[in-house]
């Protein structure tokens, strides 16, 4: 394959592409295969063995561990769908007042740090949260916040805009001629709902759930935030890795290939119900959403508004602590800047790492992601859908995993980069460089190669071709990309905790340590630095892709 | 002005052949099509002139100069496609500048060179407009002035008017082809529409799965195509196969006509007639040697000024005949029994397993 490449000579793509491979065999195959490697040796003798692996399916902990992961895995996913299939029905099919106003916030709550979810919920429904009382006072009692119930709550609120935003979009997209004529052959509403609407939608739907399943076993701050007892295979690997005593690196290891496992069954599931997804025919006309009765139409608003609202809350409740006055971890009675002051005080260094390291990641991000779509988008042979292919890998590596990978992979010469930031950079580099890739390629598929082609017949060489026309024409949908590349970088935890140290700590990470030892405020205060940056560049993005919510699937 | 020579030229994809040892020669200044159905090769030829692909052997000469391995953007080459290729991000006349720029002309011969070329396309006045601030057919105009502007040697045009209706399709096909004559240009031009080709072209090269099966004026691939593949492809033809050809080459086919010293030898022949040449009985008579047989009218399809006979001979064999001037009597024909004649001088034969042109009268 190279070989046919460097007969038509060796150009900026053949450049392009064996820095590509490069990167990827260093950054992604390397550590991968040091996980594995490590999950198949003992710790003391460092023979090959398979011991790890017979206790990590073989022992009840373990197994608890496994279907904890499955039911998080499965209530997330069930809990995002029963939340965002009716808000997409309702807001596609009916006059939904502030339709714009309600995808904005879904998009919000879908984008802010995931753990913020876990310990604004606390605040609220702990044993002395302040919706507790309140709630018991008017009848309704709620089980404890630690544990099952807790984490399938974040999940569901923090992941249903996916279910929500594919479901609507695939809504929109179907012929209202063909429901018409379902009517017209004499199906009722139910009928044709369930026989026509849905089946149109289902893959948009599954996709949607499914994508809520990997991020909900992937997830490693809610569990650990709120899970309390339940221990899930994320945490787990996390502490058989980290704790000091019981340290036990070739079981951390085989659990985390264990969440790899899973992970990769459900993310090929996924895939192969997106790949099914072409079932949207040509657009004649659009739907138009239809105008609901007095009651209906209120009850409708009261059910948008409730979902959305309380996926927002968390956000709310953050923002109103980091205001609340304090001495020390103590809330006081009023308001003031205490908490702000503190962070700026104590730890104004994880501000400027975290920008730093989300700046330096997103610009290498940019200019890899760019140029490796173009060669998915523009070079269709086996080279590209190989790159296509390893280029999910990231996608279905949770980070815990992908920070152990890391840790085991480059901590001997000639990268022994361990405790530097270089580290968190390349991990934020890798994790996210798929984003930009995606979006590069999917602009590219809507550029004409013949746009390209114009130009090198009007005497442009390739190179410059791609930079006077293709290249200004991708430009908005590389913004777009940069900015989620960005917006995940900078909120990304789980990886990061496992390698910072002192001098590298990020906002989430010290956010993390912030609540596990009750510090609320200070919590608050940068979560609300994170969520104020992230809504920025959410603005950015809607500014840059025109509107389109769907830059956020 | 240049003269284009395509030299054995191959191209293969994984399990087909793509162009199979194409050679053929446009002269300088001449309107060249390439004809044929979708997937013969048309477009991979084109590109593979224009330096897009790679050819897998053969060579290609432009002024007797082989060109194989200079890079695509060095050839001098106008493109001309069918989805117009406009820049959209730049104005009318920064698209049609584009490759005076890439050629560093100063600024001002670059400006009167655009005004120009603005004005042989009729686009004057729309200079600093946005291509989605012009309709299909104005945009491709601009593609047409964008390539014409640099003085290409050759001008490449794929399909250039397949995504426009009707009437811009024909209003368009005239202006390209006036532009052509004036400017003295080479020109390769790429269709599947046989008519078009018929109308626009000088030499139209007819393709099909990656060979040529003829080339030649229109009017020479109209009246005597080389295979029946053409035969087919150009024009309403009544195709005959597999005619009984008795010793000495009786040709044992209706009445009148029998011996047909060039079907000597065979055992049996394709036989072809296009509509317009079949006459029908109680109209003209056939002047010359001609096959005569009888047919039932199952059908009369009036189209003005003239008319469309779909007749069954022999039980099962359909023959369309068409009629000019038609008169009413003629017209309610419909279940009638009509002489047909069809006349040696117009009647192509071909072999019926190659489907190659045999040729009836010397
Ligand atoms: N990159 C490619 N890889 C494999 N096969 C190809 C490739 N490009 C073209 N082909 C095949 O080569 C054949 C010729 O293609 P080409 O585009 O030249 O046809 P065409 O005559 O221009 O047809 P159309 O009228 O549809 O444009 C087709 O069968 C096509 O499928
Ligand atoms: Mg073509």
């Amino acid at each position: 394959m190279i070989a046919m490449i460097a007969r038509i000579r060796p150009d900026i793509w053949t450049v392009v592409l064996l820095l590509t491979l490069t990167v990827i065999a260093v950054l992604l195959v390397w550590p991968l295969a040091g996980i594995f490697t490590a999950s198949l040796t003992d710790n003391n003798s460092g023979e090959p063995t398979l011991a790890n692996y017979a206790r990590v399916l073989g022992h009840p902990f373990f197994q608890g561990a496994l279907i904890n992961s499955l039911i998080v895995g499965a209530g997330g996913m069930l809990g995002a769908a029963l939340l965002g299939i009716p808000l997409a029905v309702l807001t596609t099919r009916y006059v939904i007042v502030g339709r714009d106003l309600l995808a904005t916030l879904a998009v919000l709550a879908l984008v802010s740090p995931p753990f913020i979810g876990a310990y604004a919920w606390i605040m609220m429904l702990g044993q002395n949260g302040f919706l507790r009382a309140p709630l018991a006072d008017i009848g309704i009692s709620l089980p404890p916040i630690y544990g099952f119930f807790g984490i399938l709550l974040v999940f569901s609120l923090k992941f249903y805009p996916f279910v929500f935003l594919l479901t609507a979009s695939s809504l929109r997209t179907i012929n209202p001629s063909v429901e018409e004529a379902a009517e017209g052959l004499g199906a009722g509403a139910w009928h044709r709902f369930f026989r026509v609407t849905l089946p149109l939608v289902f893959p948009a739907v599954s996709a949607g759930a499914l994508l809520t399943f990997v991020l909900s076993i992937a997830d490693f701050g809610t569990p650990s935030i709120v899970g309390g007892r339940v221990r899930v295979l994320a945490t787990t690997a996390y502490n058989l890795f980290t704790s000091e005593m019981t340290g036990n690196p070739g079981l951390a290891s085989a659990t985390s290939v264990l969440l790899i496992v899973v992970s990769l069954v459900v993310v090929a599931l996924q895939r192969w119900s997106v790949g099914r997804r072409n079932v949207a025919g040509a657009m004649i006309r659009r739907p138009m959403p239809t105008r609901l009765g007095p009651i209906a139409s209120v009850v409708a608003h009261a059910v948008c508004y409730a979902i959305v609202l309380a996926s927002s809350l968390p956000s709310l409740v953050v923002i109103y602590t980091s205001f609340r006055k304090t001495s020390g971890p103590v809330f006081q009675p009023g308001f003031g800047l205490d908490s702000y002051a503190r962070i700026l005080r104590e730890v104004p260094q994880v501000i400027s790492n975290s920008a730093i390291y989300s700046l330096i990641a997103v610009t290498l991000i940019v200019i890899l992601g760019t140029l490796i779509g173009y060669i998915l988008a523009r070079r269709q042979t086996i080279m590209a859908g190989f790159l296509d292919g390893v280029l999910l890998v990231p996608y279905v590596v949770p980070g815990v995993v992908m920070g152990l990978a890391f840790v085991v992979t480059f901590n001997v010469r000639p990268l022994e980069i361990t405790g530097t930031a270089t580290i968190i950079v390349l991990m934020l580099f890798i994790r996210r460089l798929p984003y930009a890739v995606r979006a590069s390629a999917s602009i590219l598929r809507q550029i004409k190669g013949s746009i390209e082609e114009a130009a090198v017949s009007l005497g442009a060489a390739p190179g410059h071709a791609f930079f006077k026309v293709t290249l200004p024409l991708m430009l908005p949908g590389i913004v777009a990309g940069a900015l989620m590349s960005f917006i995940t970088a900078i909120n990304e935890l789980s990886s990061s905790l496992i390698l910072y140290v002192g001098r590298t700590m990020t906002m989430p990470v010290r956010i993390y340590l912030s609540v596990l030892d009750g510090e609320f405020g200070t919590a608050a205060a940068l979560s609300t630095i994170l969520l104020v940056t992230t809504g920025l560049a959410i603005y950015a993005v809607f500014w840059v892709s025109g509107r389109n919510e769907n830059a956020f699937v | 002005m240049a003269r284009v020579d395509l030299q054995h030229i191959g191209k293969s994809y994984p399990g087909l052949k793509a162009l199979d040892d194409i050679d053929l020669v446009v002269n300088s200044g001449e309107f060249f099509t390439l004809l044929g159905p979708s997937g013969c090769g048309k477009t991979t030829l084109l590109r593979t002139i224009a330096g897009f692909n790679r050819h897998d052997s053969g060579q290609v000469l432009i002024d007797g100069r082989r060109i194989d391995n200079m890079p695509a953007h060095r050839r001098n080459i106008g493109m001309v496609y069918q989805d117009y290729a406009i820049f959209p991000h730049m104005t009318v006349a920064d698209n049609i500048a584009f490759g005076l720029v890439t050629r560093h002309r100063p600024r001002r011969e670059i400006a009167e060179r655009v005004t120009r070329a603005l004005d042989l396309v009729q686009l004057g006045g729309h200079a600093d407009r946005m291509p989605h601030e012009l309709s299909g057919g104005q945009q491709q105009r601009v593609a047409l002035a964008r390539a014409m502007v640099i003085n290409p040697q050759i001008l490449l045009m794929d399909e250039p008017l397949s995504n426009l209706d009707a009437k811009l399709r024909v209003e368009l096909r005239d202006d390209i082809r006036d532009l052509q004559r004036s400017l003295g240009i080479t020109t390769i031009y790429v269709t599947h529409d046989q008519e078009e080709a018929l109308v626009i072209s000088d030499r139209i090269c007819v393709m099909q799965s990656g060979r040529v099966h003829q080339i030649g004026s229109p009017h020479e691939v109209y009246s005597r195509p080389a295979t029946l593949f053409v035969a087919s492809f150009i024009g309403a033809m009544n195709v005959i196969p597999d005619v009984p050809v008795g010793t000495g080459g009786t040709l044992q086919f209706g009445t009148g006509l029998q011996l047909l010293p060039a079907l000597a030898g065979r055992t049996s022949v394709t036989l072809a007639i296009r509509p317009e040449n079949v006459i029908l009985s109680g109209r003209d008579a056939a002047d010359g040697p001609a096959i005569a047989l009888e047919g039932d009218v199952n059908k009369v399809t009036f189209a003005g000024r003239e008319a469309f006979y779909r007749l069954t001979c022999g039980g099962t064999l359909q023959i369309l005949a068409h009629v000019y001037r038609p008169d009413q009597r003629q017209l309610e024909g419909v279940g009638t029994r009509l002489g047909l004649a069809f006349p040696l001088a117009r009647l192509h034969a071909f072999d019926a397993a190659d489907g190659r042109r045999i040729d009836l009268a010397p």
